[in-house]
């Protein structure tokens, strides 16, 4: 994975008349990572992707694509660029390989037919090649999105809540065909609402709201930072005192049950169980649940743990 | 430029006409045989000679010049308009294509799309009337200009209209009276004033002479005066056109 930046973002500011949509975001994106933007509705993603791709007009600030200034040339580097739009919306005069030929026109690339063939088989479409697109279910007419942003072989992607309305299954699909474009050297931002998604996919994950960047982290390194880990114990009998390693520790009221939080490796799961066995307290049931990073998102919203 | 994308969507523009030929060709031909029928057949037999022409053969380069008019216009102004309503604008917002190849993409979908109806129409009209082209190369240029020109007004209607109420304000209230009152049925030498002087400023009168010379070799205007208002109005509506692509008017957010 080459550090090059494939995109740079420089106090980027979007406002509308009454509302600040981007409010000063600076990012930066190296070749071949997957970029998980995240936020709640509202908060600016898809503007700042609009912003990138040309469907936003910025108010100030720069933005760099391969090195490029849009502002000198804003045409060049869109060769090398895909889009998976929010909104699902498909041209009702044509098939879906017809879609993918004119797409493939439009970034300067002669008919490929091994090539649209590759798409469509990657995303479960092989079987509606000669249908017209408004017969398509939902679904597939957002997979025909993500083909059409796939098949001219950009090496920058974006794809805004692409899986939204697409089947468990196939979600899983998608996930696998992004990990080998990634694997290929493509680099993909995404936006999603299935937080889980992010959680399988990022290298990094930023996080925005109301038009500020909040954080940006490398996603293993921000869990270890932000995420935790509670230990849920239930004792067969009341306890009377718990050992002195776990002096720190609250029983619940009816001293059946503790409740420890697990931070960045401290008082880990074995060491408590441990302690407990040597006191010789009878242990009932164990429970753990991890941080996700929705946990963790809804604590940076929250206004903790977070600076870009 | 970004030859490719020009001529990729140039294409899509004409196959997607073609898709529906009843819509976009018959239709209006349909129209247009029944002004034939009407004006010329029905009420022609009563009226007499037009500037030393039959009636008849006098109405074609106006019907003609309806029918490549109407057509140029709907195909760019509908063609947008419709990928602005249902998103698919965003494909060629985000591809490589820069305003001079979206203009011409789809001025060249529109141009094909008016010079069929128009040529259909004269096709029709050797029907009813014989064949005269007296200036070949001024009706083709009257012809090329004409529709050059309808198209790219078509794409700034397209580009200024939000609502389908608004995209049919131009061809109801601006371009039908114009047309109707541009000399398509009649002379403009044969109104009475003040009517004669108004109708020199409505600029589609300049037009229809200009073809009306070409094929017939004789018009109220010169055709000079004819090609050099078409030519300004080519000019003026491209700079508006280019302009309104390059800032992104009521295209980006």
């Amino acid at each position: 994975m080459s550090n090059a930046p494939v995109l740079e973002v420089e106090q980027l500011v979007k406002r509308y008349r009454t509302v600040t949509a981007l409010d000063g975001v600076s990012l930066s994106i190296g070749a071949g990572e997957i970029f998980a933007l995240l936020g709640p509705n509202g908060a600016g993603k898809t503007t700042l992707i609009g912003a990138v791709c040309g469907l936003v007009k910025k108010t100030s600030g720069r933005m760099r694509l391969f090195g490029t200034d849009l502002a000198i040339d804003p045409i060049g580097p869109r060769y090398q660029v895909g889009l998976v739009p929010q909104e699902v919306n498909f041209d009702p005069f044509f098939t879906v390989s017809e879609s993918l030929r004119i797409q493939l026109g439009y970034y300067g690339r002669p008919p490929d037919e091994a090539r649209i063939r590759e798409v469509l088989e990657a995303l479960s479409l092989e079987g509606k090649a000669d249908a017209q697109t408004r017969a398509l279910s939902g679904g597939m007419r957002r997979r025909l999105l993500i083909a059409k942003a796939l098949v001219h072989r950009p090496r920058l992607v974006f794809l805004d809540e692409p899986t939204a309305g697409v089947d468990v299954e196939l979600r899983r699909e998608l996930w696998d065909y992004v990990r080998k474009l990634r694997s290929e050297g493509t680099t993909v931002i995404l936006t999603t609402h299935y937080l889980e998604e992010a959680e399988v996919l990022a290298d990094r994950v930023g996080i925005i709201n109301e038009g500020r960047l909040l954080l940006v982290e490398d996603k293993r390194q921000l869990m270890r930072r932000m995420g935790e880990k509670r230990l849920h114990i239930r004792f067969e009998v009341p306890v009377e005192a718990l050992p002195l390693e776990l002096a720190g520790a609250q029983l619940a009221d009816d001293r059946r049950s503790l409740v420890i939080t697990e931070r960045n490796g401290h008082a880990p799961t074995g060491a408590v169980l441990a302690a407990l066995y040597r006191a010789g307290i009878p242990v009932q049931d164990v429970e753990t649940r991890a941080s996700r990073l929705e946990d963790v998102l809804i604590e940076v919203l929250r206004g903790r743990g977070g600076g870009a | 430029m970004n030859l490719s994308g020009l001529k990729t969507l140039f294409l899509k523009e004409v196959r997607r006409f073609l898709r529906v030929p009843g819509q976009t060709v018959l239709s209006p031909l349909i129209s247009t045989t029944l002004y034939f029928v009407v004006f010329g057949v029905s009420l022609g037999g009563r009226m007499e000679e037009v500037t030393g022409q039959p009636y008849l053969p006098f109405i074609v380069p106006g019907l003609i010049f309806l029918g490549l008019a109407n057509n140029a216009f709907l195909n760019t102004s509908s063609s947008l308009f419709i990928m602005k309503i249902q998103g698919t604008i965003v494909d060629i917002q985000v591809a490589p294509l820069g305003p001079w190849e979206v203009l011409l993409g789809f001025v060249g979908g529109g141009m094909v799309r008016g010079l069929a109806v128009g040529l259909l129409t004269w096709a029709v009209a050797l029907l009813f009337a014989p064949l005269q082209l007296a200036h070949p190369a001024v009706t083709l240029l009257f012809l090329l200009g004409t529709a050059y020109v309808f198209s790219v007004l078509g794409l700034i209607a397209a580009v200024w209209a939000e609502k389908f109420e608004q995209i049919n304000f131009f061809p109801t209230f601006v371009m039908l009276p114009l047309t109707f009152l541009g000399g398509v049925f009649y002379s403009i030498a044969r109104l009475p004033d003040p009517w004669r002087t108004i109708s020199h400023f409505n600029p589609m009168v300049y037009m229809v002479e200009g073809l009306r010379y070409g094929m017939l070799g004789s018009s109220a205007f010169p055709p000079l005066l004819g090609g050099a208002i078409l030519l300004a109005l080519a000019v003026a509506s491209t700079a508006i056109t280019y302009g309104l692509l390059a800032s992104g008017y009521k295209l980006k957010q």
